[in-house]
C-alpha cells in the first residue's frame, strides 16, 4: 500500500485541493437540485440566489403529484427496468454458463458477434426497429420496451457474466460433480450461490440502462400513461412555462433510486472481484 | 461432463443468440434495405429508389454541417474526458482520507438519468438565474450574463456537460488498472531519481496503455453516436442548428420530416463511419498482446 497522504506537505495539499475540486464539481448540480426542490417559488427566482432554503416548502413535490402523472411513470419504469432485469439475466446467465463450460461449435464466432454488436447505437436501431415493431402491431407498448432493452443489454451482459463465470473455478464443479450431484445440483448449489455477486452487478448495470433510457420510449411510446420517467420528466421540461421547482423535485425523485442501487453495486462488484481472485 | 455436451450447450446460448440476432442484428440489416427506400415512417407505402437517398445526402449542406458538429462535438469531449479522466484517477488512487467518499461521488453524474443531467445543467446555467452566471458575475470573470443556451456557446455548453457526465467512466475503468500495478515498479523509478511527471509517463502510462486503447474506443463509438445529451440539450433552446450532430440529424429527417429512407441512409453512413475508424484505429494503435 502506498503510505498515507500528509496534509501538510506540498504534495499533499495539491492532492487535497483536487479531490475537493472533483468532490465539488460532480456534487455540487445535485445539492443545488436538492436545494431548489425544497424553495417556495418566489425564492428559486431570488437573485442572488440563496444556498440553502430560507423557507423550506414540500409545494413542488405536491404540485408534482397532483398536476402531474408522475407516479404513473414511476410505475411503468419500475415495471418495464425489472422485468428486463430479470429477463436479461435469465437468458444472459444461461448463455454465459454455456460459453465458459461447453465447447462447440461456433463458440468463438458468438462471442465476436457479441463484441461486434457493441458498434450498433440506439440511434442506428431505433428508425429499423421503429418500422419493424409498428408492423407486427407492438407499437406503444410496454413489451416493445421490453424487447428493446433485453437485446441492448444481452451483449454487455454476456461479456460481464462470462468473466465472472470464468472466474469460478472448473474444480468446484467437478468436486460436486464427483459427490453425487447432477449436472443442475451443481449449478445450482455451486456455481449460482459463487456467481450472485456477479449476476447482481450486471443486474444492476442493465437497470440503470433501462431506468434511464430516453430514445426508445420517445419513440416506442405514444400514450402518456405507458410513458416511463425520463420521457414524462423531458415532456414536464417542455411545457409552456417552466416550473423549475416542480422539475427539480421530480429530478430529484427519479436519481434518488438510481443511486441507492448504485451504493448496492459498489458492494457487489467488490464482492465480485473478490470471487475472481480466487484461484483454482 | 462430457456427454450432451455440445447439445445444452447450444440449447443454453440459443436464446441469446436468437435474440441478438432478430432485435439487433436484423433491424441493422433492415436499416440498410430499407436506406434504398423512399419511405414514410408512418404510412407503409414504399418506393424503390436505389442510392438516391445517399446522392441526396451528400448534396445537402445540412448533412455536412452535421458531419462537422459531430466530429467537433465527439473529438473535443473524447480528448476531455481522457485528460480530466486519467487526472482523476491519479486523484483517488492516492491514499488521503475521505477517498471512498470522493471515489462513489465522482460516479454520480454517469449513473443519473441523461434527462436529470441535462436539466439539472440547463437550470445552472440559466442565463437569467443560474447559478453559474451568478458565480461569474460575482468573481468578476465576466461584466454581464452569458447567455450559455444561445448559439454563441451553445456548442461548448454541450462539450462542458457531456464531459462532466461521461468522464466518470474513464475514471472508474483507468483506476481498476491503476491499481495493479505494482508498487515495486515506482519505488524502483524513484530510487533512478525520476519525478512525479516521469514516473508518469514511464511507469503508470505504459502500464495503462491497454485499458485506455479500450476505453478511447468504446467512449468515441458512444460519444459519435451519442443521441439523448445532444437533443435534450437542443430542446426550447432556439439554438438547435448549432448542436445538429449527426445522430440528432438522423432522428429528425426520420421523425420530424418523416422520411424513414433518409434517416436510415444516416444511420448506414453513421455505422460505416465507425466500422472504418474503427479499422483505423485497430492499425494504428493496436500491439499484438492486447485484447
Amino acid at each position: 500500500m502506498t503510505p498515507k497522504i500528509n496534509f501538510f506537505s506540498m504534495r499533499g495539499q495539491f492532492i487535497y485541493g483536487c479531490a475537493a475540486i472533483l468532490a465539488i464539481a460532480t456534487a455540487f448540480p445535485f445539492f443545488w437540485m436538492v436545494s431548489t426542490s425544497f424553495k417556495p417559488l418566489q425564492e428559486i427566482f431570488v437573485f442572488p440566489p440563496n444556498f440553502l432554503p430560507a423557507e423550506f416548502t414540500l409545494d413542488n413535490f405536491a404540485r408534482l403529484f397532483e398536476q402531474t402523472r408522475f407516479l404513473t411513470y414511476f410505475k411503468n419504469s419500475v415495471f418495464v427496468s425489472f422485468t428486463t432485469v430479470v429477463l436479461t439475466m435469465t437468458i444472459g446467465s444461461a448463455g454465459a454458463y454455456s460459453l465458459t463450460r461447453f465447447k462447440f461449435y461456433g463458440r468463438e464466432k458468438i462471442a465476436s458477434l457479441i463484441l461486434f454488436t457493441y458498434m450498433f447505437a440506439p440511434i442506428m436501431i431505433v428508425i429499423p426497429f421503429y418500422v419493424l415493431i409498428k408492423k407486427i402491431g407492438l407499437a406503444n407498448t410496454h413489451t416493445a420496451l421490453i424487447m428493446a432493452y433485453t437485446a441492448f443489454c444481452l451483449p454487455f451482459s454476456l461479456w460481464l457474466l462470462r468473466a465472472f463465470f470464468q472466474s469460478i473455478p472448473l474444480a468446484l464443479e467437478k468436486a460436486a460433480l464427483i459427490d453425487g450431484a447432477s449436472r443442475l445440483e451443481a449449478v445450482i448449489y455451486v456455481i449460482l450461490p459463487l456467481a450472485l455477486p456477479g449476476i447482481i452487478a450486471t443486474g444492476i448495470f442493465t437497470f440503470i440502462l433501462a431506468w434511464n433510457d430516453y430514445i426508445f420510449v420517445r419513440i416506442l411510446i405514444t400514450s402518456d400513461e405507458l410513458k416511463t420517467l425520463s420521457v414524462g420528466i423531458a415532456d414536464l421540461y417542455n411545457a409552456t412555462v417552466i416550473d423549475w421547482g416542480m422539475i427539480m423535485s421530480g429530478s430529484m425523485l427519479i436519481t434518488v433510486p438510481v443511486l441507492v442501487f448504485f451504493v448496492f453495486i459498489q458492494r457487489y462488484l467488490i464482492a465480485g472481484w473478490g470471487a475472481g481472485a480466487m484461484k483454482g | 461432463m462430457k456427454y450432451n455436451s455440445q447439445k445444452a450447450g447450444i440449447l443454453l446460448i440459443a436464446p441469446s443468440v436468437l435474440l441478438i440476432c432478430s432485435l439487433l442484428v436484423y433491424p441493422i440489416v433492415y436499416g440498410i434495405w430499407l436506406s434504398l427506400f423512399k419511405k414514410h415512417s408512418f404510412f407503409p407505402d414504399q418506393r424503390f429508389v436505389g442510392l438516391a437517398n445517399y446522392g441526396y445526402l451528400m448534396k445537402n449542406s445540412d448533412f455536412w454541417m452535421s458531419v462537422w458538429y459531430g466530429t467537433v462535438y465527439s473529438v473535443s469531449t473524447i480528448f476531455c474526458q481522457i485528460v480530466i479522466g486519467i487526472i482523476a484517477a491519479l486523484i483517488v488512487n492516492e491514499a488521503f482520507k475521505g477517498r471512498n467518499f470522493v471515489r462513489g461521488v465522482i460516479l454520480f453524474p454517469y449513473v443519473i438519468p441523461t434527462v436529470v443531467a441535462i436539466i439539472l445543467w440547463k437550470w445552472l446555467l440559466n442565463n437569467q438565474f443560474g447559478l453559474v452566471n451568478y458565480l461569474l458575475l460575482t468573481v468578476g470573470i465576466i461584466d454581464e450574463p452569458i447567455s450559455w443556451m444561445g448559439k454563441d456557446h451553445i456548442m461548448t455548453s454541450l462539450v462542458l456537460i457531456s464531459v462532466w457526465e461521461f468522464f466518470p467512466f474513464v475514471v472508474l475503468s483507468v483506476l481498476a488498472r491503476m491499481q495493479t500495478i505494482p508498487p515495486v515498479l515506482y519505488k524502483a523509478a524513484k530510487v533512478d531519481g525520476a519525478g512525479a511527471f516521469r514516473r508518469f509517463i514511464h511507469v503508470t502510462l505504459p502500464q495503462i496503455r491497454n485499458v485506455l486503447f479500450v476505453v478511447i474506443l468504446l467512449r468515441s463509438i458512444w460519444m459519435f453516436t451519442k443521441f439523448d445529451t445532444v437533443w435534450l440539450l437542443t430542446q426550447g433552446g432556439g439554438a438547435e442548428k448549432y448542436i445538429r450532430t449527426l445522430p440528432v440529424y438522423a432522428y429528425m429527417r426520420t421523425f420530424m420530416y418523416y422520411q424513414a429512407g433518409k434517416g436510415s441512409a444516416l444511420a448506414v453512413i453513421m455505422f460505416i463511419i465507425l466500422v472504418a475508424a474503427t479499422a483505423i484505429y485497430f492499425k494504428m494503435f493496436r500491439r499484438e498482446e492486447e485484447i
